[in-house]
């Protein structure tokens, strides 16, 4: 297709008279024109021959402006095009009549176009110049595949300007639209012919700016059939910056890790007898938790075999008296069961004490014990500095996730809100 | 390869504030805190008194 925009020349349009009314009417199609509607009566006329025929009478309906006046000329697809037809189809599906409008556009050296207009939603359509290759529900043209949206028979209920076919009010035409947006393929059976076209979505803005209209273009209502998503491409760039953004998280994550070390704070083994008559609580030797605030993970490993116990910890500041108090629980189960092994829980917990700043501290510990349990329990404590919470990092993965999330549910709506209009479902695609 | 420039903004914003969490060492742990515990509590561990009682205890097994 040729990006250069050529001008139609001005030529005088051919004129004639209306064999019902006496008016002049004029000829913009040259000889391409087959009928024209008289201006002044509203008659048909078949100007396929040397002589003028009444086609039609004057329609009946009350008269029609198009909301692009008849000789109104605009760019689109990089060619001047004049509007020199009007008409209105009609197609009525479960008892409802709908209605679209359809310019018929010319230009000498481009031949003929088509403007649809439904509800302020446009498609500037050109016939195809070759045959869809047809499989079920799918055409595919040029590689591109369209999904059959809807079939319907349309009915001529207006027409106004000039046609290249003998265009009058009554006729009808099976038209099966496939839709692949921003584009829509359409197949109009007569017992004649089938024709091909293809309609490429504009909105009304487009339209105006073309064809240099005065005011506003009338607002577009729900979601037609062929219009793009707009969050189509947004899509895409979501999810491939929620991919970015996560791999960001894991070197996060990683660096956090590898940065926390493995060398313990402060760590000791400890025996607990329960049958002894001691005060179970004591406290460990000072130790140092350096660098800046962080947190603190204690780890207890048991030995603990069917039982459970509990430890009250209290992470102490030797220095100014600060206590962080938490408690751990730690218990362990197996056994075998219908002849199947099983276990419940671990013989280790860990606590993470939030926010700790550096300073000499200690750990009290006051262990408790399974009253079933008479043997010792031994236990090792062990203390890790600057642990990262790995529950942050979910938490953030999961605040990611939102826009792509939202993103993905408002396409889905915008193609449920475009495929309900249709009989025939579709893919969503 | 085009990213989406709000959502990278409130990306590069979440990222920024986990790692300053994770840095400052925030988490989701609850302990509670106590102000001016008395050094005589290293001489008399069992004069401490936990004020950890509503921790949830297991008490079960299968």
């Amino acid at each position: 297709m040729s990006s250069t925009a050529v001008s139609p020349p001005v030529v005088k349009a051919k004129a004639l008279y209306c064999p019902q009314c006496g008016g002049p009417v004029e000829l913009r199609g040259f000889a391409h024109t087959l009928s024209v509607v008289c201006p002044q009566c509203g008659s048909v006329l078949d100007t396929s021959g040397p002589l003028v025929h009444i086609l039609q009478k004057a329609q009946e309906q009350q008269r029609i402006e198009p909301g692009i006046p008849l000789g109104t000329r605009g760019k689109l697809d990089g060619g001047e095009f004049e509007v020199i037809g009007f008409q209105i189809r009609t197609i009525t599906v479960d008892g409802v009549p709908y209605s679209w409008a359809e310019y018929l556009l010319f230009n000498p050296y481009r031949g003929f176009a088509y403007l649809s207009e439904y509800q302020g939603h446009w498609n500037f359509i050109r016939v195809l110049p070759l045959l869809p290759s047809q499989s079920g529900k799918l055409v595919r043209v040029e590689g591109r595949g369209y999904m059959l949206f809807q079939r319907a028979v349309a009915t001529t209920t207006y027409v106004l300007g000039e046609f290249p076919w003998k265009a009058k009010v009554g006729d009808t035409a099976e038209v099966n639209d496939y839709v692949s947006p921003p584009l829509v393929v359409s197949a109009e059976k007569t017992d004649q012919e089938v024709v091909w076209s293809r309609g490429d979505y504009r909105t009304g803005a487009e339209i105006w700016k073309a064809f240099n209209l005065p005011g506003r273009p009338p607002a577009a209502i729900g979601v037609y059939e062929n219009q793009p998503s707009p969050y189509g491409g947004e899509l895409g760039s979501l999810w491939r910056t929620y991919i970015w953004l996560m791999v960001a998280l894991a070197a996060l994550m990683f660096w956090f890790t590898v940065s926390a070390g493995y060398k313990a704070a402060f760590q000791d083994h400890y025996v607990f007898s329960p049958g002894a008559k001691i005060e179970p609580s004591f406290v460990t030797p000072v130790f140092d938790l350096n660098g800046h605030t962080s947190a603190v993970r204690v780890d207890i490993h048991t030995d603990l075999d069917n039982s459970w116990a509990y430890f009250n910890l209290a992470l102490i500041n030797n220095t100014d008296g600060h206590a962080y108090d938490f408690g751990k629980e730690v218990s362990y189960y197996h056994g075998v069961e219908d002849g199947e092994s099983w276990s419940e829980g671990s013989k280790k917990a860990s606590a993470t004490v939030p926010a700790v700043p550096a300073g000499r501290y200690y750990l009290r510990i006051e262990p408790e014990l399974n009253e079933k349990q008479t043997s010792d329990m031994s236990y090792d404590v062990e203390v890790h500095r600057g642990v990262p919470s790995y529950g942050l990092f979910v938490l953030a993965g999961l605040l990611l996730l939102i826009p792509p999330i939202i993103g993905t549910i408002r396409r889905a709506s915008f193609e449920a809100a475009r495929w309900r209009e249709s009989d025939y479902g579709g893919s969503g695609a | 390869m085009r990213s989406h420039p709000l959502f990278l903004v409130y990306g590069v914003a979440i990222l920024a504030l986990t790692g300053f969490a994770q840095y400052r060492g925030f988490t989701f742990s609850r302990v509670n805190q106590l102000n001016n515990v008395p050094k005589s509590i290293r001489d008399n561990p069992g004069a401490y008194r936990s004020h950890y009682g509503f921790y949830p205890r297991y008490i079960g097994g299968k």
